[in-house]
């Protein structure tokens, strides 16, 4: 039998809220279908660097959201003519973004309210 | 097929997921060491940026594993195979354990099933709040209602919500169709069925305009006639069926549960149209008709106020209508319906659920002590695990997962067992205990002990899993750990004191019971066969004593019936009595003080306490073999005669004639004095029941007049040399031919007097079943502990022996160990016992609850047996070689 792992890895400290990282995903899945490395890179440089995708939670936020139905996967020949899973996004996951993105907007709004007003009143 | 297929696609689906994953992080890796090399970095360095960079390969594959649904009982499919993979590894263990749970979890479930009737449920609506009201007597404890009181009581009663009546006993009625058969019918007011909160299934209860005298004649039946008489047919409604030649609608059928408060067996109820107040002072020599009454308490109203409400009316009632003479020996009697129906068995019951808590109570610490020892050992294994990176949860879930089927394992088992059991109760036992004959597995108490056994199981598994594997545990070679041992002790000390409490009680009721079964009846009951031939119309539960004695009908019939089985070959003497030695009842007893001698004064009303008194024919002593030690039996011509004689036991005789010859002396009998002559006198039998102390006896001749052949009424008693089957069959024949309506019921006396001990047999059976029980899972535990202990100190063993210990020493150093615990669990229970045995006084016989040989007895044998037990594991540690336990 496979030793099970622990669930806390090293990167897992750094990790973004889980929900957090799915909106990410799912929003940067929406441009165009990418392999997980690609999602990796291009959610590092969108956000120039301050956000490093740790791959112990990247591949099973991937296989989450795909377990969910929000995103398929496929294999076709990457850039380099090389093998590679590349997944895009289902009708359902573009439905859950759109959800995502309003929860996000009014938690963002939300959160800016009562730092602002705590700003305010110190 | 299909299931096969789909699992074998899904294992394949699993196979392929797993490569796609290894595939995909592998791309990864050579992506990150592709843009590393275009970073400008040399090949090698960039591969192992890209590593570090990826953090664990083999965690992050988990990780995502971990996402498929289905995962949790992959793990659990897993968690059960290593289970079983362990216990085929260790069977000792798991037999152990499996087989300790199954005695536990079908002892308790099999007792509980019979006593939850008898203790905590109830077929009754508010059962709590309906109660038992009369009066009590000293020949009939069970409260009655005699007509007079009733209206009186009714009318100005305060805390009751209701009263309801109903008649005293069945009665057999005949239901007259093509084939008619005969019932038992209870009559009752209409009131009872709601004051009881029952409503008939089908149909509905009887009208207040019903339940008057020369009312329509209407009837209820039970669920089981509807049943096996008309097959569920719901067109019985409104039939007319014929009941002792009356026509009688039939208008509602009884619940499937329902049972008479009294518990008497009844297939029909009809209303008891009870006749007016003033019409029962004409009953009964003014008294009224006797019945049984039963009431609902106001919410809030407890027996004891309702008994001080009541006793005022009591008072008066007992004034107008009970004469002087006679007055103090009625009392006021208010109980609860359990009581009512199970006071005599609740002790009983009691005992059995305690002794069967106990086998529980042995049984957890067993499966405890086993599942901490087998935690003991694993921590080593645990430890490993736990090195290769197992959680802390994932440890958890393993040893859930095997107490888990442990417990499943036994629960399975442990009902079959139950059933098993349940109906080995019935047989040995189903009329002495109320309600045995109906009773059933109970599941809600099969989970209740599956969920104790699991979490017994499961929490003590646990402790060796929560504590933190120490790094020791890899290296060290003997992983025991002292850290349970006291625990594990302590259980072994508790276990040993509650089956030596076990022992003592069983070993006092089966003392008790073969003193009972081996005394000295006074009778012959080889070869005695009884046969009751059931008249329809003739009470048979008459009330107090107030009963009239019309046996018109009767007599001709036994009469024939006698001469007819006197011709059967091999039957030697024919005779008649109401009941049988060892048995009674109050029926067949009278007050000491209606026996007034001519010539002397009469003693003083109700004093001197009670004489059975039986009706029998001249043939009745030779039948049961009583001997006649002076004077003589009656004789077959005063059968004829116009006087009445008496034969007294040797009991009576000296009590009534201290100093006197008492043949020939005359007696005048009850109220109306009629004179008894008497002609001789018997050797006393048991006569108060197989346990209860003897009373004096008195023999009145039944002569050929139908008086004397009412109520009690008579049952033929004959011996014979052949087989008791065949002549049943012949007897049986005999009177059928005589009259083929009337039921016979043929029993030999041995079966009779063996009834009687159904209820020691069972008490005592189940306890010593317990006992043994107990006692088994406390020595098991017993050595499981020694034979630990012992193996937990091999290296000290081989020290010792290597400086010079010899073999005798060791085996003293073990048996030291057993025997501490044993001396104080011993000692623990031997003390409990002294108070707790206590409790079972009124259920011995011949033997006190203290009794000192029994004690020892018991303490001894539990001694024996538990040395045993450590001397197995002690003679081990003996032959250690001390160069073997020294090296590891």
């Amino acid at each position: 039998m496979p030793p099970p792992a622990k669930s806390t890895g090293p990167t897992e400290s750094n990790d973004l809220l889980q929900g957090t990282l799915d909106l990410l995903i799912l929003k940067t899945l929406a441009l165009e279908p990418m392999h997980g490395w690609g999602v990796a890179q291009r959610i590092q440089q969108t956000s120039k660097d301050v956000l490093q995708i740790g791959q112990g939670s990247l591949y099973p936020a991937l296989h989450r959201l795909e377990y969910r139905g929000w995103i398929q996967s496929e294999w076709s020949s990457s850039e380099n003519n090389r093998r590679a899973k590349f997944y895009s996004l289902t009708v359902a996951g573009r439905k859950q973004l759109t959800a995502e993105l309003k929860q996000w907007d009014r938690m963002a709004a939300a959160i800016a309210l009562v730092l602002g007003s705590a700003e305010a009143a110190s | 097929m299909n299931r096969l297929r789909t699992l074998f696609t899904r294992f394949l689906a699993r196979r392929a997921s797993l490569k796609e994953l290894d595939e995909e992080l592998r791309f990864h890796l050579e992506q990150s060491t592709q843009a590393n090399i275009a970073a400008g970095m040399a090949p090698k360095q960039a591969r192992r940026q890209a590593m570090i960079g990826f953090g664990g390969v083999e965690q992050a594959r988990e990780a995502t594993y971990r996402q498929r649904p289905g995962w949790l009982l992959e793990t659990a499919l897993q968690d059960a195979r290593y289970a079983l993979r362990g216990f085929r590894r260790n069977p000792a263990f798991t037999i152990t354990v499996i087989a300790t749970l199954v005695l536990a979890i079908g002892a308790t479930t099999a007792v509980f099933s019979v006593v939850d009737r008898i203790l905590f449920r109830s077929p009754y609506a508010h059962d709590d709040r309906i109660v038992s009201v009369g009066l009590s007597q000293s020949l009939e404890k069970q409260e009655f209602m005699l007509g007079g009181f009733f209206y009186e009581w009714r009318d100005n009663q305060k805390p009751f919500e209701a009263m309801a009546a109903e008649s005293t006993g069945p009665h057999a009625c005949v239901l007259a169709e093509a084939k008619p058969v005969q019932l038992n019918r209870i009559d009752a007011q209409a009131g009872l069925l709601p004051l009881l909160g029952i409503s008939p299934v089908v149909g509905r209860n009887f009208l207040p305009e019903e339940d008057r005298p020369n009312g329509p004649s209407v009837a209820m039946i039970t669920y089981g006639l509807w049943k096996n008489h008309y097959g569920l047919d719901a067109g019985i409604l409104n039939r007319l069926v014929n009941i002792d030649g009356n026509p009688t609608r039939v208008i509602g059928v009884l619940p499937r549960d329902f049972e008479m408060p009294t518990l008497q067996a009844a297939d029909v109820i009809m209303p008891l149209a009870l006749l007016e107040a003033e019409k029962q002072r004409s009953q009964n020599s003014g008294i009224g008709q006797p019945m049984r009454v039963f009431a609902r308490l106001k919410p809030g109203v407890s027996i004891a106020q309702a008994r001080a409400q009541m006793e005022p009316l009591f008072l008066h009632t007992q004034q107008t209508f009970i004469p002087a003479e006679i007055r103090k020996d009625f009392h006021l009697s208010i109980r609860s319906l359990r009581d009512r129906q199970t006071g005599d068995v609740q002790l009983v019951a009691w005992v059995l659920l305690g002794s069967v808590l106990a086998v529980l109570l042995i049984a957890c610490a067993n499966v405890a002590s086993l599942m901490m020892a087998r935690g003991a050992a694993r921590e080593r294994e645990l430890a490993v695990r736990s090195a290769l990176g197992a959680s802390r949860g994932r440890l958890i879930r393993q040893t859930l997962t095997e107490a888990f089927l442990l417990s499943m394992a036994g629960a399975a088992l442990g009902l079959a067992l139950a059933q098993g059991l349940l109906l080995i109760f019935v047989a040995m036992a189903s009329t002495s205990i109320p309600f045995l004959d109906r009773a059933h597995l109970d599941l809600r108490i099969a989970g209740f002990t599956m969920l104790l056994a699991l979490l017994s199981g499961a929490f003590f598994g646990l402790i060796p899993a929560l504590q933190k594997p120490r790094a020791m545990a890899l290296t060290a070679r003997t992983t025991h750990s002292s850290r349970h041992a006291f625990l594990r002790r302590g259980m072994v000390v508790g276990q040993i004191a509650v089956s030596m409490i076990l022992l003592s009680g069983a070993a006092l009721l089966l003392r008790s019971f073969r003193k009972m079964e081996t005394q000295n009846l006074g009778i012959q009951t080889r070869g005695v066969m009884t046969a009751r031939i059931s008249l329809q119309g003739v009470s048979t539960g008459p009330v107090a004593g107030v009963v009239s004695r019309n046996g018109q009908k009767q007599m001709e019939l036994f009469l024939q019936a006698e001469a007819a089985v006197r011709r059967l070959p091999g039957i030697d003497a024919v005779g008649w009595s109401d009941s049988f030695p060892p048995g009674g009842g109050w029926q067949n007893a009278t007050f000491y003080s209606d026996f007034a001698i001519e010539g002397k004064p009469r003693p003083a009303q109700r004093e001197g306490g009670m004489v059975r008194f039986r009706g029998v024919t001249p043939d009745y002593f030779r039948a049961l073999d009583i001997p006649i030690v002076r004077g003589r039996g009656f004789s077959e011509e005063e059968r004829s005669s116009g006087e009445q004689f008496l034969v007294l036991s040797r009991l009576l005789a000296s009590r009534l004639f201290p100093q006197e010859d008492p043949i020939g002396k005359r007696i005048g009998m009850g109220s109306d004095g009629t004179s008894f002559t008497v002609v001789g006198i018997a050797e006393n039998v048991r006569n108060g029941g197989l346990s209860e102390q003897d009373m004096p006896e008195a023999y009145w001749l039944r002569r050929n007049v139908a008086a004397d052949w009412g109520v009690p009424v008579p049952v033929m008693v004959f011996d014979t040399v052949l087989s008791p089957s065949a002549v049943a069959q012949w007897v049986r024949s005999q009177i059928e031919h005589l009259n083929p309506m009337v039921p016979v019921e043929i029993e030999t006396l041995n079966e009779r007097v063996s009834k009687l001990a159904d209820r020691p047999r069972f008490e005592t059976a189940l306890l010593s079943f317990f006992a043994l029980t107990g006692l088994a899972m406390a020595v098991i535990g017993l050595y499981g502990v020694t034979s630990f202990l012992a193996t937990q100190r091999t290296q000290e063993i081989g020290v010792r022996m290597a400086l010079g210990a010899n073999r005798a020493d060791i085996l003293r150093l073990i048996v030291h160990e057993g025997a501490r615990l044993l001396l104080l669990g011993a000692a623990l229970g031997l003390a409990a016992s002294l108070a707790l045995t206590q409790l079972l006084k009124s259920l011995l016989f011949g033997i006190g609850p203290r009794d000192p040989v029994t004690l020892v007895a018991v303490a001894l044998l539990l001694g024996l047996v538990a040395l045993a037990a450590t001397l197995i594991p002690a003679r081990a540690a003996m032959r250690v070689d001390p160069v073997e336990a020294l090296r590891c």
